[in-house]
């Protein structure tokens, strides 16, 4: 056993070239593996960690504000609650530290429960004076513990951070959360005493539906009633990191079927040249089983230290982002030690992987009988008719010579080219999103509260160039009162403001025509032609014709725009705000300012003008984000490709070293022998195509659109000009490790390769 | 084309050495030769004494340290990889020891190999059938190289080398791996090729073989001698 592991590794020593190719491999695909667990693994955990550290509700219910007993005396009646928390929230409370500004929401906690936030660093409020602000406002604003900040003109001194698990972080959302003293928030919000939120923790979460049937049924006299569910956070959340996960781990398992199939083939084409030599070895005694284990023992001696090298890289490389994005969500990275135990566990598997795939190959071939190993060889074995020109068609012969491993690598590019049509496919899609208002539906770019200023006084601002009145209302169904949905109006047309791409039927147009969010749609199953009935908080029923199902983004697709007649006769105090549309060119902050200038205080809606405001807009830049990062996944799986074609194509010039250097002996000029190896990469990249766009375009691009978004169709089918993209890409790949081939078997002298016999 | 007679190759001072430090050995030093058209020649001489490195030099696969090699009028150790390359094609037949046949390809794929390289391939198909048939191969031609015996494919091989029509035939041990019949085929075939002013160069051990030469050489020393 000694002997033949010196021999191992005195292979590795003269063979360094080989060494070279399987420390990058093995490098380069721990690097992937160690950048999908650390991000598989914090996705797919973040939310329940964060939730529990931060005791996160069961339910959040709001509603306008009463008195504290009345309601406390409707909670205690609930069966299944385990502990309440009452308090009064105040939204658009001006917010000013230094020179900066924002309208914040403000929550006034009493000490009657758990937080239902996380405390980062610092402490909990203990005095009126006393704010704990989020982590977002923290870090955007570079706001520390002890500095003081001015609420609603209080001036407040910071004791502590926290995170809130069920909402976007500053300044993705547009308010940043505040926690203060109870008394402090009932200042703000006009001294008035009562609450307008309970925080709700149940003794079996399990139940949640009952008891949020229970509390509806009893939520009598309680206007504006809503509810937030911890389980429906929790799926919403889920769906998003399930997307990213199975990306990653999609993309993370094509590397690693590449690296493993690499590693087997490479060993197996060494195995090819050692035959003799492990003839000469058993001939003198030593067992298959040994000699396997040599081979074993070597490979994983080079892939222990590079699986680390590449675990850790890939770790640190995604660190960052990942900590910008758990910290986007209000969540919790993972403890370094779980994740450091994961990585371990990841190495060990690699280097299993990577000894087994060398064991196989020389356990094989230390089985055969010693006489045929004695004899080496070239491999033999070729299919007899390939009809392809003479130069690429042998090319492609000597590929097809290895059937499995031809196979293997086509599954490999095939599986490479959906993944990257997919990324490419979603950062169209969201490039879409960032730039077309039409994707997003919402054409208007303010809104300001109608109560204080007049439509035509809005009209006057330089810089607007439509404004009209919008009414919002909840609603429910009034045949199933469990459903409940935002009913949008708007005066005059609706579809210049709202417009959401119709997935079936046409536009509203009419006083009693709606146009219907699809996830509304599917929960109601309603269609085009059908009966919209919509119970108002006043008690009134308003009942629409539905014109067009539509793909809103907003509310999971539980809202419906309707003409504001209806809405106004049957609720004179729905809450009217003015939408204001920009003039072309006109900037959002000129807009803003001016309106202030009059006292009143506009908010984004984040809906995207043609050619302004893409820049003002906090999502258009994290979606920019999100398609460029897409798009360099996509580019880094490009390479892969490029990698394992190069691979393949290495590994036949040194196989099949002697075959090249007959036909350069027999004449073949360069660009011959590239033209041999191109042969074999194009018919390899030619297989895989086809198939790659056919699994895109039928499996991988509908199912994770139905993952990623069930409330909308989105069309994750890669577009033609992606798939032109991805053939020339691969043109190029070919190429590529075409000309690398060439280069490594026309370097030697002709006559070394001939001599081997 | 010139007389018969006339010199195909001529060779001076050739030397080429191998290996670095204690390892070095000069394989050749100062070896040199003459082969006039339609001149049969065979080399003989010790196991590592060098002729397959000499053949290697002669047929432009590898170049010498020094000395100067001429074909037909054309300094090749002066040549670029571009020139080699064209020497290859159309003035060399190699004909190899180990036959070097491609395994993917069948016999008659083989023998088309270097016109299609030399781009003429289709023109070269009616002689590369003709040669098969004047070599007792016709039968033989659509298989693959495993299903043959070693003699049938060193006449392959053979025609290989001839397919490009080339004025040097040069050949490493051709019979050294076939039994004594294949093997005196074989030489017949060679020595047959001189009747049409081609000049062979002949690597060899065989007896038989130096029997049938115009020249035998020796290669001692990194010289060739008489
Ligand atoms: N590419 C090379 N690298 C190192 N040494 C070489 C190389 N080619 C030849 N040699 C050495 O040069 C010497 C001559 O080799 P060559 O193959 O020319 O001998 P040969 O006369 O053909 O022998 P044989 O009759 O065994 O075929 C040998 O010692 C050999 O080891
Ligand atoms: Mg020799």
């Amino acid at each position: 056993m000694i002997p033949v592991v010196r021999h191992g590794l005195a292979r590795l020593r003269n063979d360094r070239a080989r060494t070279a190719l399987l420390i990058v491999g093995v490098t380069a695909a721990a690097a992937m593996v160690g950048a999908a667990v650390t991000v598989a693994y914090a996705l797919a955990t973040a939310f329940d960690r964060s939730a529990a550290a931060a005791a996160m509700p069961d339910v959040t219910a709001q509603f306008a504000q009463q008195p504290l007993a009345p309601v406390a005396a409707r909670v205690r009646a609930l069966v299944n609650v385990r502990a309440a928390a009452y308090r009064i929230e105040a939204k658009g409370v001006d917010l000013t530290a230094g020179p900066r500004f924002a309208t914040a929401v403000v929550d006034g906690v009493r000490n009657d429960g758990p937080r239902g936030y996380a405390l980062t660093s610092g402490r909990d409020i203990r005095h009126r004076d006393e704010v704990v602000i989020e982590e977002g406002l923290a870090r955007s604003w570079h706001v520390h513990l002890a500095d003081r900040l001015t609420l609603g003109g209080d001036p407040l001194g910071v004791v502590g951070l926290a995170t809130t698990p069920g909402t976007v972080a500053y300044p993705l959302s547009r308010s940043p959360r505040l926690y203060v003293s109870y008394d402090t928030a009932r200042r703000l919000t006009g001294g008035a005493a009562g609450v307008n939120e309970v925080l709700l923790w149940l003794n079996d979460p399990s139940q949640v539906d009952v008891t949020l049937a229970q509390a509806r049924a009893a939520s009598f006299g309680l206007r504006d009633l809503q509810f937030v569910t911890r389980s429906g956070y929790r799926h919403l959340i889920g769906r998003a990191a399930g997307l990213v996960i199975s990306l990653l781990v999609a993309f993370s398992a094509i590397v690693l079927l590449a690296a493993g199939v690499m590693l087997g083939a490479s060993a197996a084409a060494e195995m090819q040249r050692r035959r003799e030599a492990i003839g000469v070895l058993r001939a003198f005694g030593a067992t298959p089983s040994s000699i396997a284990v040599g081979y074993a023992v070597e490979s994983a001696a080079v892939a222990a230290p590079a699986a680390c090298v590449g675990l850790v890289a890939g770790a640190a490389v995604v660190a960052s982002p990942l900590r910008h994005l758990l910290g986007i969500l209000n969540e919790i990275t993972p403890p370094a030690l779980t994740t450091f135990g994961l990585l371990a566990a990841a190495w060990a598997a690699i280097v299993l992987v990577v000894a087994a795939a060398t064991w196989v190959p020389a356990w094989r071939a230390g089985r055969e009988r010693i006489v045929d190993t004695l004899r080496g060889g070239d491999v033999v074995g070729a299919p007899k008719r390939v009809p392809l020109p003479a130069l690429a068609g042998f090319g492609a012969r000597l590929t097809l010579a290895r059937p499995a491993r031809a196979a293997t690598l086509v599954t490999v590019l095939a599986a490479s080219t959906a993944v990257v049509l997919l990324m490419l496919a979603i950062a169209d899609v969201l490039h879409g999103l960032q730039r077309n208002a039409q994707t997003l539906g919402t054409r208007y770019q303010l809104t300001v509260a109608a109560s204080d200023i007049s439509l035509a006084e809005v009209r006057e601002v330089p810089g607007v160039a439509a404004a009209t009145l919008r009414y919002e209302s909840d609603a429910a169904d009034s045949f199933d009162l469990g459903e409940s949905f935002k009913l949008v109006g708007f005066a005059g047309d609706v579809t210049s403001y709202e417009s959401p791409p119709v997935d079936s039927g046409r536009r509203a147009r009419g006083i009693g025509e709606a146009e219907v969010g699809a996830g509304l749609a599917d929960a109601l199953d309603l269609h085009a032609g059908g009966t919209l009935a919509a119970q108002l908080p006043s008690g009134r029923e308003v009942r629409f014709r539905v014109v067009g199902i539509v793909d809103a983004l907003r509310d999971e697709g539980l809202v419906a725009y309707v003409r504001a007649e209806r809405l106004r006769a049957a609720m004179p105090a729905a809450s009217t705000e003015i939408a204001i549309k920009l003039a072309q060119g006109a900037s959002l902050n000129d807009v803003r300012n001016a309106l202030l200038g009059r006292g009143v205080h506009a908010d984004k809606t984040g809906g995207i003008s043609e050619d302004s405001g893409l820049d003002t807009s906090g999502r258009a830049s994290f979606l920019r984000v999100l398609a460029a990062l897409l798009r360099s996944v996509a580019v880094l799986d490009g390479l892969v490709c490029v990698y394992a074609l190069a691979q393949i194509l290495a590994l036949i010039a040194r196989e099949r070293r002697r075959a090249v250097a007959v036909i350069r002996a027999l004449g073949a000029s360069r660009a011959q022998v590239f033209a041999v190896f191109a042969g074999a990469a194009v018919l390899l990249a030619a297989l895989a195509l086809p198939i790659g766009v056919g699994v895109e375009r039928a499996v991988l691009g509908p199912a994770v659109a139905r993952l990623a978004v069930s409330y909308v169709t989105l069309s994750l089918k890669a577009g033609s000009s992606a798939i032109l993209v991805v053939a020339g890409a691969l043109a190029v790949a070919a190429a590529v490790a075409a000309g690398w081939a060439t280069r490594t078997a026309t370097a030697d002298a002709i006559v070394a390769p001939l001599r081997e016999d | 084309m010139q007389g018969v007679g006339s010199v195909l190759v001529r060779a001076r001072g050739l030397t080429k050495t191998f290996g670095e430090g204690h390892a070095q050995a000069r394989v050749l030093d100062g070896a040199g030769l003459e082969v006039a058209r339609g001149e049969f020649i065979a080399v003989v001489g010790k196991s590592g004494s060098g002729k397959s490195t000499l053949l290697h030099l002669l047929g432009g696969l590898d170049r010498p340290d020094s000395g100067e090699i001429e074909l037909d009028g054309v300094r090749i150790d002066r040549l670029d990889e571009r020139g080699l390359t064209a020497i290859r094609r159309h003035k060399i037949g190699f004909v190899f020891q180990a036959f070097h046949l491609l395994p993917e390809l069948t016999g008659v794929e083989n023998v088309l190999l270097p016109a299609r390289l030399a781009r003429d391939g289709v023109e070269a198909a009616p002689r590369a059938k003709e040669l098969l048939e004047r070599l007792g191969l016709a039968r033989i031609a659509r298989r693959l190289p495993t299903e043959l015996s070693g003699g049938e494919q060193q006449r392959l091989a053979i025609a290989r080398a001839l397919i490009n029509d080339p004025a040097l035939v040069l050949a490493d041990e051709p019979t050294g791996n076939l039994d004594e019949e294949s093997g005196a085929d074989v030489l017949n075939l060679l020595r047959r090729l001189t009747d049409s002013d081609r000049s062979v160069v002949l690597v060899t051990h065989d007896r038989a073989a130096t029997s049938i030469a115009d020249r035998v050489l020796r290669l001692e020393g990194g010289r060739l001698v008489a």
